[in-house]
């Protein structure tokens, strides 16, 4: 019996040390994942001190973009919610901060100024190789998907977008855009 | 001993069926408030026409669950959502107490608006001691069902885990819970809490389409509690219990033997999900007041009382044999007599 507890503690040992290695590569060599947080999230090191994983956001959230990490984030960021604005983007509603209990999502009025101020999800950039309008196939979805249409995106000949500074990331040019990849992506600002 | 003895009020027997009503009403609000959300959605999306079979069946029942209720489904529903972690009541927010606690450490800070929203389950635990374990959580409804299921596979001839551990194991895991939440800066403790990851995976597999880590853990934790020991994670593991039976060390309402109405069976002892002892008067800072042992007791001998401390252990049971021999031994062929006359 001893003996085999032994054995058993060697082998678990042996495969442990195996394994370690490629674990350790698998992860630094992962690609990043490009996710937002909520709108009006706090900067993602206070974020994650402040949240307590309690779901309310995904509940509330009447277009289920927010969706939780499990484990593929780290152990910091399991049940904190994010949003890949591929899949689904956010409506601006606003209402998940208005139910998180502790202020991990700010309270922000649902209104264009109080949005613009205080909402910083990321930033969209346009990929012109990709993007049908700069290849002089006419195409504007991206401006039309666009919940802040001339001040947050505006377009051009062609209807070429020009995104502007006051873009606040919420991800529906992203979800909207028909190329594949698509050509507008939001870089994430988590601060 | 004739006549007149000290009896319970006839309620107190009748609690624990109350508190199975209370656990049920707690975990079918946590299986159906994601399907009310999922329906919020569908009618954010005026999208009846494009939904599935399936989705057009959630859409109905939860329609005529709350017609009767709301005007605006979209909106009036947002008036309940969360779990027993943190939740909205009407616009009462309540939150755990280990929720508050796990985020104080883990931002090293203390955030007012959130820290409120946890004092009435604090009263309520000063009050009650326990009670959240055994009236509440989500997690007891699964463990209690599990539990009942070991003793019938101990009735069919299998042999369930009975193993004990020290009680105390439970605080150190809380001290771990909080040291690791502010090492990391996150609030893991709610990671390694069962009520919180079964809010929160109920919630998933319903809106999200599918369990997440948690539930490995609370599966793990099933296991223990079948295999290893009866009810272990609460008894020996729980954070949140920790928490919970140090805030509630001194609570008001608590359970007491009557010791002129007990026989000594140790039925109570038995029934005992925390592994307590009744018999001799243990209670201790882990009841959780469920009152199982009350309902359990066939001679009336347990009550509840209003004091901050246990009664100091009051020897065998009047009715007891042990009593009979030891105490009443010079008299007590009289009292036998009488009794039986």
């Amino acid at each position: 019996m001893e003996r085999r507890t032994v054995l058993k503690a060697l082998i678990a040992g042996a495969a442990a040390a195996a394994l370690a290695p490629t674990t350790v590569r698998a992860a630094r060599f992962r690609p990043t994942l490009r996710y937002l947080r909520p709108p009006g999230a706090l900067a993602e090191k206070d974020f994650l001190a402040r949240c307590i994983n309690c779901g309310q956001c995904g509940e509330a959230c009447p277009n289920r973009c927010i969706k939780y990490f499990g484990l593929e984030n780290g152990l910091g960021s399991i049940d904190t919610p994010y949003i890949i604005p591929r899949e689904k983007g956010c409506i601006l509603c606003m209402k998940c901060g208005e139910v998180c209990p502790t202020g991990a999502i700010g309270r922000i009025a649902r209104e264009a100024e109080a949005i613009l101020d205080g909402v910083k999800m990321g930033h969209a950039r346009v990929d012109e190789s990709l993007c049908l309008s700069y290849q002089g196939k006419t195409c504007g979805v991206c401006y039309r998907a666009c919940p802040l249409p001339d001040i947050a995106i505006t377009v051009g000949r062609l209807e070429q977008p020009h995104v502007t500074d006051k873009c606040v990331g919420c991800g529906l040019c992203e979800r909207s855009c028909i190329q594949m990849p698509q050509a507008i992506r939001v870089i994430p600002d988590r601060g | 001993m004739t006549g007149q003895r000290h009896k319970p009020f006839f309620l107190w027997r009748h609690l624990n069926r109350l508190r199975w009503v209370s656990l049920s009403i707690v975990f079918a609000m946590l299986v159906v408030l994601p399907f009310l959300h999922v329906y919020q959605t569908y009618v954010a999306a005026h999208a009846y026409d494009l939904l599935s079979p399936p989705e057009k069946r959630i859409y109905d029942v939860m329609e005529a669950l709350t017609q009767p209720f709301v005007s605006d489904p979209a909106e009036d529903l947002d008036a309940v959502k969360g779990n027993t972690w943190s939740g909205t009541f009407w616009g009462l927010k309540l939150s755990d107490p280990l929720a508050a606690l796990g985020q104080m450490a883990a931002g090293r800070t203390l955030y007012w608006p959130f820290l409120v929203t946890a004092l009435l389950p604090v009263a309520f635990t000063a009050l009650f001691g326990r009670f959240f374990c055994g009236w509440i959580c989500p997690a007891t409804f699964i463990y209690e069902l599990n539990s009942n299921f070991a003793s019938w596979l101990r009735w069919a001839g299998f042999k369930p885990g009975n193993r004990h551990f020290d009680k105390r194991i439970k605080y150190a895991v809380l001290a771990l819970g909080v040291i690791g939440s502010a090492v990391t800066g996150s609030v893991l403790v709610a990671a390694v809490y069962p009520p919180a990851i079964i809010g929160r995976e109920i919630y998933y597999v319903i809106a999200l389409g599918g369990f997440s880590a948690g539930m490995v853990f609370f599966l793990a934790t099933l296991l223990f509690d079948l295999l290893v020991a009866r009810r272990g994670f609460c008894r020996y593991l729980c954070p949140g219990g920790a928490l919970y039976s140090l805030l509630g060390r001194y609570r008001v309402v608590r359970i007491r033997r009557i010791v002129e109405n007990c026989n000594d069976c140790a039925k109570c002892n038995a029934i005992c999900e925390f592994g307590l002892d009744p018999l001799r008067d243990g209670f201790g800072q882990e009841c959780n007041n469920c009152s199982a042992c009350i309902a359990v007791c066939p001679r009336d001998a347990l009550t509840f009382t209003i004091r901050p401390t246990d009664t100091a252990a009051q020897g065998p049971g009047h009715l007891g044999w042990q009593y009979r021999r030891e105490v009443e031994a010079p008299g007590g062929q009289e009292a036998r007599e009488e009794e039986a006359a």
